[in-house]
């Protein structure tokens, strides 16, 4: 039962190759002229929670952003810096982003399906693989609707557009398309933040439960749930990273007094 | 000098709204009562044309000669000429029975009497005759009554089709085998020829006995003046009495000649008969024109907005596609003839139709490079409608696509163009309307007001792009200009206008039911 209060933590600045599911190295990323994050470096552990806070408009977005190279789409993004997964710089211009995007999921902060059935949303990542048998889909949606919770709401109206869902079971049909391609990391940037505080609870319940399969950083603004829900806590501040250590320490003792006047509300 | 107050002091802040609405409401109003108009104008004088009105019997001074007639006549349609009420009145009289027009000023009128024993006589060739029938004559038969009408007429149109089966089948074959001959230089009293000789011979016989007896069908037909004339029943093509319908029938009559616009030729040079060459060139050339139209419009869209980066030549070339909108229409037709027609057209035709020059085979004008400039035409039109459609994909759903794994061109493919689909549409749809309304241009790449085949047939290699068209805009154009006073053009020439707005008006609420179901499906929540 102790084991339950004095959780074994890892030294997520001194973190060993085999437990690092993402490696940061003095990554630096500016918007056209604009810095937006600065010479960040960090080790990400595997099958953990980690929690990125920090006040709105600090680079949290564009940090998970650059995790699967989603900040590509804006034209005017520059970067420097490695981000080692599985040993690969992905920053490299060989790197197949395409495929890398299989490998980290990413759930956005509005529920975003697309206007198709709840079948083809969760089965769209699957073809375009190439999967396309209709038992292979068939399972790996009825699989990856049961990781995300949602198999027993929509199992009778898998042909339904999806729109139709609440917007916390459309996250979570999210969550699941992301899923269906079983990811080795999943992203999720502010994922409650749209939603209700039950609604929340549940999705956090989720996470827990998805922590043995993936890797989780989770982007949020809400301190709470940072406590609650992760393993490990980095907090951001104006593009730089300010503190970064297991969560019981970062909330009940932070060592620097940004992170303190932060996490007990003196700005942001 | 007194000023004049001002407004504001005059009237108090909800008077002056009140005002500002009224003048809104007015402007808005006129813009209703002319569209209005527009459509009850075209209704109503394109749908006169398939009415049957009442055959009357009049007794009228003509106006060119002041001669007294009396003849079978139908009012087309009534106007205040100077004050007096004038009618426009086709009639059938004795010199020429195949209807007359004039311009009838209501003081010349000395007598009109509905007629319901007359009838409206129409022949093969678009003209009618307006008079009482009296019998129907047939080879080796005494009984002469019209009750026989319609058996009469099924007789001495299979007459007809025998003498074109004989044509078609037997002396076709029969020239086919002595030009043969001729080929192979046979002499002159070879027994072959001899045979083919007799044979030709003999069918052209049973041809000449065949057009005795279709001759010998007559219709007597009297007319007002009591003269009668005969016509040859195989040139009649419909017969009805108007006198004597009733509302429904008459609507029934109406269908029928409607039937027959959509179906048949343009006779007697555009003033009768239908318009289905036009319609189906209109329908063709459109039909070409979007298969060309959307994918580059797509594409270049598609390249402006999500792969071109932003910088100065895709701004340059924004702002040429949206002036391109505005080039007046005829430059695109000149452009047309100049560079599709004697440019790419020519050249093809001195690489690869040499033989048959100087006659061109391709720089020529005809039905694909209209559809060419047409797409040149409206190009802009459904590149802006889409760029449009596809702004409107929320960025939100394109970066879930990429979260996925989908490639650029994959998520262009399965989300962004779907969501842009009710633009596409509507700019694909906004396109066809303008192609089926142009003339101008038109008429210099291809489109004739009189073609002798359709761009279809059953010849090898069956679809003739290459061959002029006719079509609606250009018909009407020429119903305009060449038959200003001939009333029954005019009708014609409306029936037309009425045509072309049905179809542009059955187009649009297409596209809109499509866009909504569209909109509905892509666009929920
Ligand atoms: N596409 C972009 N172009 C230019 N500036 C951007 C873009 N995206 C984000 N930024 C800027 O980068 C900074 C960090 O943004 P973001 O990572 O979204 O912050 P957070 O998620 O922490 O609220 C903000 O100041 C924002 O203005
Ligand atoms: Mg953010």
């Amino acid at each position: 039962m102790l084991t339950l209060f004095e959780r074994e933590h890892l030294d997520v600045n001194n973190l060993a190759e085999a437990d690092t599911a993402i490696r940061v190295e003095q990554l630096s990323l500016r918007f056209g002229s604009k810095p937006v994050l600065e010479n960040i470096s960090m080790s990400i552990p595997k099958h953990q929670i980690t929690a990125l806070i920090g006040q709105s408009g600090c680079g949290k977005s564009t940090l998970i952003s650059s995790f699967n190279r989603l900040n590509d789409l804006h034209q005017h993004c520059h970067y420097s810096g490695k981000v080692i997964i599985n040993g690969r710089d992905i920053n490299s211009r060989k790197e197949n982003v395409a495929q890398l995007r299989t490998q980290v999921g990413m759930v956005f902060q509005r529920p975003n399906p697309f206007p198709m059935s709840i079948f083809d949303n969760v089965s769209y990542g699957l073809r375009l693989q190439g999967i396309n048998t209709r038992r292979q889909l068939d399972e790996a949606v009825e699989q990856a609707l049961h990781d995300a919770a949602l198999w027993n709401e929509v199992k009778d109206r898998l042909f339904e557009p999806a729109n139709v869902l609440s917007g916390g079971q459309q996250q979570r049909l999210v969550i699941a398309r992301a899923l269906a391609l079983q990811p080795e990391i999943l992203l999720l940037d502010e994922p409650t933040s749209a939603l209700d505080p039950l609604t929340t609870l549940f999705i956090e319940e989720l996470m827990a439960g998805l922590k043995k399969r993936c890797s989780i950083v989770i982007v949020t603004h809400n301190m709470q749930q940072a406590a609650r829900v992760s393993d490990y806590t980095a907090f951001l501040h104006q593009g730089r990273l300010i503190e970064y250590s297991d969560s019981d320490t970062l909330f009940t003792t932070p060592r620097k007094k940004q992170t303190e006047d932060y996490i007990t509300g003196r700005y942001g | 000098m007194s000023k004049l107050p001002s407004l504001s002091s005059v009237l108090n802040a909800g008077q002056r709204q009140s005002l500002f609405i009224g003048i809104c409401t007015f402007f808005t109003a006129i813009l209703l009562l002319a569209m209005v108009s527009i459509v009850l104008l075209i209704f109503a004088r394109g749908g006169g044309y398939f009415w049957p009105e009442d055959i009357q019997q009049l007794q009228f001074v003509r106006a060119s000669d002041d001669q007294p007639i009396t003849a079978y006549g139908q009012y087309q349609n009534q106007f205040e000429q100077g004050g007096e009420p004038v009618r426009w009145v086709v009639y059938s009289h004795a010199r020429n029975p195949y209807g007359n027009q004039t311009l009838l000023d209501d003081t010349n009128l000395l007598q009109a009497r509905l007629a319901p024993e007359a009838a409206r006589i129409s022949l093969r060739d678009g003209r009618a005759i307006l008079g009482e029938p009296l019998k129907v004559t047939a080879p080796s038969d005494p009984d002469v009554s019209l009750n026989r009408l319609a058996q009469r007429l099924t007789q001495v149109r299979q007459i007809e089709q025998s003498i074109a089966g004989i044509r078609d089948e037997q002396l076709a074959d029969i020239h086919q085998k002595l030009t043969e001959l001729d080929q192979r230089k046979v002499g002159k009293k070879a027994p072959a020829r001899l045979t083919l000789n007799q044979g030709f011979d003999r069918w052209h016989k049973r041809i000449l006995t065949l057009e005795k007896q279709r001759d010998a069908y007559q219709l007597f037909v009297r007319l007002a003046d009591q003269s009668i004339v005969s016509v040859a029943l195989i040139e009649v093509e419909h017969l009805v009495y108007p006198g004597q319908l009733s509302g429904w029938q008459k609507l029934g009559e109406a269908l029928y000649e409607v039937g027959g616009f959509l179906s048949e030729s343009p006779k007697q040079a555009n003033t009768a008969g239908g318009v289905f060459p036009a319609l189906f060139g209109t329908v063709l050339m459109v039909f070409l024109m979007t298969i060309i139209v959307t994918p580059f419009g797509v594409l270049a869209a598609i390249y402006l907005n999500e792969y071109a980066s932003n910088n100065g030549l895709i701004v340059v070339i924004r702002i040429a596609v949206s002036n391109m909108a505005g080039v007046p229409s005829i430059v695109y037709g000149v452009f047309g003839l100049g560079f599709f027609i004697y440019g790419v057209g020519g050249n093809i035709d001195a690489l690869f139709f040499e033989a048959n020059l100087p006659a061109p085979t391709l720089g020529t004008p005809g039905v694909f490079w209209a559809s060419l400039t047409m797409a040149i035409l409206t190009l802009p039109v459904v590149i802006v409608a889409t760029e449009e459609g596809l702004r409107n994909v929320p960025q939100g759903l394109k970066a879930g696509s990429y979260a996925l794994g989908a490639t650029k061109a994959e998520t262009v493919l399965y989300t962004i163009l779907p969501m842009a689909s009710p633009g596409i549409m509507t700019g694909v749809i906004l396109a066809i309307a303008r192609a089926a309304g142009e003339v101008a241009p038109l008429m210099l790449v291809g489109a004739v007001k009189f073609a002798p085949n359709l761009p279809i047939d059953a010849e090898f290699p069956y679809l003739h792009l290459e061959r002029q068209f006719m079509h609606l805009g250009v018909l009407i154009y020429d119903g305009a200009f060449h038959s200003q006073t001939d009333a029954k053009g005019a009708s014609m020439m409306f029936a037309a206008c009425l045509l072309l707005l049905v179809v542009v008006f059955v187009l649009n609420i297409l596209a809109v039911l499509l866009r909504t179901k569209l909109r509905k499906r892509y666009h929920k929540g």
